[in-house]
């Protein structure tokens, strides 16, 4: 009896050990989404960044670490207070692991948006001069988001918070955000995302969608 | 049971102690500053940390043994240690070193200005060269704002420290093209052929340039041709001067644009006041089609082709007979050029080119009839390779079958050259703060019978984080001007050396560059004429030879700020020219007409957001030139005041029937400065007249409407 008991105990102990590692990775993305959630400043990006970087580098081929490693990074730059020649290399390195997560996971909307979002960003460093060559990169990769998942409420946001920061003379401004973020809010409302994929920029929609009235 | 319960704690807890090791430690530069946010990571497993403000990291890992811990961020060299994890803390003290980026690696910028979207080392982008102020749109005239370059008034050409403007070559994605720009007239210098969208990138090279280039003798224009176009859209311009149209198609892996303009300067003319007296003011009609496609990745085919046809008559001064000379133009020009290119494998990339462009220039000089043909035909080829990050070795070769033709009345003389060319050059790094470049070309013509062979070399050395000093020196063969080819089959190659010094501090707001330099030049065509020869008109030559020498030495200064002023950029450069030389038919060594000792250049853009418009001005000053003066026993020894202008440009940016817009005003000198690019004598000397700019003040308002093309309208 004492024998089978602490046979019991082992067996548990083993079967633990084993589900923890199966789960590793579920675990880590928990655990990095839960950063990613809480973020609120620069550095915390960082940390969820540096964390989404350790995960890509072991799991090559799970496009969400790449995923999120890109987005992290590019809130990094979009936040922090980095000179431009350290923000543009952030954004190079955004760039760069979402390109990773377009080769395992090619034509896939949501990356499509997160490139168009750090072109838009990277533009903005030196917007006189990048502005002629990279709006129109950027309107490109969006578009083909939306074409291949026309749902997919972030295509929206992110042409709308790109219209919201455009000088009105080049079309921007608020009055034109307002119809593509109403789109974006719509699309929210209806969207369905399953385990860690993309469900980010409701708040933010509503946020802009406020200061355009 | 009890004991066993014991026995299972203790079990768990020797496991989890034996199996845990706590890593911690700092990360520091080597001089001692703590770098937060730095990735740490157990290679292989998901372990790791970033470091806090202070520079501290800690984390623990349930991993044993000899394990790689890996460290990153952003600005820094990756770097890593080996650990041995046995359970036991460890505390580590880890440097990080500085990493090289685009902006702070070494570079070889003797001679050199890029200008382009892509490099962030530009001097200028490409939108600063569409909208300087004064330069309406042509590449040359906003190039004429850098230093190292003189004003050019009555001779067409970019004129680079102390050379003529047949010693600056183009080069259209690496290809030479022959001529640039349309008709000489008689002291008026024309635009040059390409817009100035046409281009992605610009390098101009004031000297020292790269074994790559041939033909040139002071300096090289590099022109890159835009990628894909990203959008389908359809443009219309209609400016005072005329109206253009073009349509871009973008299909999944290409694009195609299809344009043309229609340029006629009568109306214009009609209302300003014009100091020439124009019988039909210029007309010009320009097509063009770029083709693009990339097939794969790394590959792209370009095929740009263009065809311009300019009238233009008028009548000139003749000194002479205190009359005038009725000159009738006519050019038409063709232009095409294909090129490819692949990188297709990371250490290896291939270019091939060919292209062909011809020019019939025919017209009258009162009852005689001229003409002036020419054409260019090339083939080139380029491989190179890699060597890790930034080293490289490339090699070359080219083909060229030049010829012209020149008519007066119902005689013509012409020739035909059949060159050859190789070049090979090598970058290498030594370290991250020096770069050398080694190379030279080789070339044969036909007609000149001849061999020549150019080495090159350049290094540049780090000084600082955003300062670098760099060097180069050079030789540089040139076949004479078709004209005199045209008239002697006894001529050789021009030559010019060249030696560089070049200091230079960038960051991404500020741009500071000083240059000094000295050229020599020998073996410039020579010969005799009566009088001072005026390029505009077929002339008869004697005794052509290679008898000419001079020199040009001077310091360029350029200082550009984009940080200091909101929305606001300016650059300033000055140059510095001492220069004589003896060719053409003069008697001694001179400084040439087109040659000036100080040119100063001030540009300066702001965007006003309340007027939605960008307000863009240029200054420029050149010191007196020399004229020929047949009164004056001394050769080109009279100068002319000093050159002022100052132009502004407004655009104002709108929306047309929902459409982008661009409302454009242009008005060149608008202090009214009165200036003098020269005089003419007749033979005798006894009076003269001023050589003058065509107008006094231009002016040029424009509207651009885009279609289609979502950019900026959403």
């Amino acid at each position: 009896m004492k024998t089978l008991k602490l046979c019991f105990a082992l067996l548990i102990i083993t079967f633990a050990v084993k589900a923890q590692s199966a789960d590793k990775y579920t675990a880590a993305m928990q655990k990095g989404m839960a950063l990613v959630d809480s973020a609120n400043t620069p550095e915390q990006f960082t940390s969820a960044a540096n964390f989404f970087e350790r995960v890509a580098a072991a799991e090559t081929k799970q496009w969400l670490p790449q995923y999120y490693a890109a987005f992290c990074n590019l809130h990094v730059a979009i936040m922090g207070k980095q000179d431009n020649d350290t923000k543009d290399a952030l954004y190079d390195k955004a760039m760069s692991y979402a390109e990773k997560a377009d080769a395992i996971k090619p034509a896939n909307s949501e990356v499509l948006v997160l490139e168009g979002y750090i072109t838009f960003m990277k533009m903005s460093v030196f917007s006189q001069q990048r502005a002629m060559s990279m709006i129109p990169k950027a309107n490109a990769l969006l578009d083909k988001a939306s074409a291949i998942d026309p749902e997919n409420p972030r295509a929206y946001l992110v042409k709308g918070q790109d219209t919201f920061y455009t000088p009105e003379a080049f079309g921007g401004g608020k009055a034109n955000a307002r119809g593509l973020l109403t789109t974006a809010a719509d699309k929210y409302k209806n969207q369905k995302t399953s385990g860690f994929e993309p469900a980010w920029g409701a708040h933010r929609c509503q946020v802009l969608l406020q200061q355009c009235n | 049971m009890k004991k066993y319960i014991y026995l299972f704690i203790i079990f768990v807890s020797s496991f989890s102690a034996f199996a845990q090791t706590r890593v911690s430690g700092i990360i520091k530069t080597s001089n001692g500053k703590t770098i937060p946010g730095v990735n740490i990571t157990l290679v292989n497993t998901y372990d790791g940390a970033s470091t806090d403000t202070a520079g501290h990291f800690a984390f623990t890992t349930t991993e044993i043994g000899q394990h790689v811990l890996h460290y990153v961020t952003v600005g820094f060299k990756p770097d890593s240690v080996a650990v041995n994890l046995d359970g036991k803390p460890l505390n580590l003290s880890l440097t990080i070193k500085e990493a090289v980026n685009e902006l702070n690696a070494v570079t070889i910028t003797a001679g050199t200005i890029e200008t382009g979207d892509a490099k962030k080392g530009a001097v200028l982008s490409s939108i600063d060269i569409a909208t300087t102020a004064g330069a309406v749109a042509d590449i040359v005239a906003a190039l004429q704002t850098l230093p190292g370059t003189s004003q050019a008034f009555s001779e067409n050409g970019l004129f680079v420290r102390g050379g003529s403007g047949a010693e600056t070559r183009t080069y259209f994605d690496g290809m030479l093209v022959k001529s640039p720009f349309s008709s000489q007239l008689p002291d008026i210098s024309s635009r040059s052929r390409f817009s100035p969208f046409l281009f992605k990138g610009t390098t101009f090279s004031s000297g020292g340039y790269s074994a790559q280039y041939g033909q040139a003798l002071s300096s090289a224009l590099i022109l890159e041709s835009k990628d894909l176009a990203e959008k389908t859209s359809t443009e219309f311009s209609v400016l005072t001067v005329g109206f253009g149209a073009a349509h871009t198609e973008r299909f999944e892996n290409s694009s195609l644009t299809v344009g043309g303009t229609y340029y006629n300067l009568h109306p214009t003319y009609s209302v300003f006041k014009q100091n020439i007296h124009w019988d039909q003011a210029p007309i010009d009609k320009t097509g063009n089609i770029q083709y693009k496609w990339k097939p794969t990745k790394s590959s792209m085919l370009k095929i740009f082709s263009q065809y311009s046809n300019n009238d233009v008559s008028l009548f000139t001064d003749n000194p002479d007979t205190a009359g005038v000379i009725h000159v009738i133009d006519h050019n038409k020009n063709t232009y095409t050029n294909i090129t490819y290119q692949d990188n297709f494998n990371p250490d290896w990339r291939i270019q091939a080119g060919a292209s062909y462009g011809n020019t019939h220039e025919s017209g009258r000089l009162d009852s005689n009839n001229f003409r002036k043909n020419d054409h260019l035909l090339q083939g080139r080829f380029t491989l190179t390779r890699y060597f890790g990050q930034r080293s490289l070795l490339r090699a070359g070769a080219e083909a060229y079958q030049n010829g012209a033709l020149e008519g007066w009345n119902y005689q013509s003389r012409s020739f035909n050259d059949n060159m050859q060319a190789a070049f090979t050059e090598g970058e290498v790094f030594l370290g991250d703060n020096v770069v050398m470049r080694l190379g030279g070309m080789a070339e044969h013509s036909s007609y000149l019978a001849d061999w020549n062979l150019a080495p090159r070399t350049s290094l540049a050395v780090k000084t600082g984080t955003h300062s670098q000093v760099s060097m180069a020196y050079g030789i540089f063969y040139q076949n004479p001007d078709d004209t005199y080819l045209l008239q002697s089959h006894q001529l050789g190659y021009e030559k010019a050396t060249h030696y560089l010094l070049n200091y230079q501090y960038l960051t991404s707001g500020l741009t500071f560059r000083v240059e000094a330099f000295y050229k020599q030049y020998a073996d410039l065509t020579k010969y005799d004429y009566n009088g001072f020869p005026k390029t505009y008109a077929v002339n008869n030559y004697s005794h052509l030879y290679n008898g000419g020498d001079g020199y040009a030495k001077g310091i360029d200064v350029f200082w550009r700020d984009k940080q200091s002023i909101p929305g606001g950029d300016y650059y300033i450069s000055y140059s510095y020219l001492d220069t004589k030389r003896d060719f053409r038919n003069y008697p001694i060594q001179a400084t040439p007409p087109f040659a000036a000792k100080h040119t100063l250049n001030i540009v300066y853009k702001q965007y006003i957001p309340v007027i939605k418009s960008e307000l863009s001005a240029a200054y420029a000053f050149s010191s007196g030139r020399t004229y020929y003066n047949p009164n004056n026993p001394d050769f080109l020894s009279d100068k002319t005041k000093a050159y002022n202008n100052l132009s502004m440009n407004l655009s104002y940016l709108t929306r047309l029937f929902k459409q982008f817009a661009v409302v454009y005003v242009s008005v060149n000198n608008i202090p009214g400065f009165n200036n003098i690019y020269g005089y003419n004598y007749p033979s005798n000397g006894n009076t003269r007249e001023p050589i003058l700019p065509a107008a006094k003040r231009n002016y040029l308002f424009g509207l651009l409407v885009t279609i289609g093309d979502n950019t900026f309208n959403h």
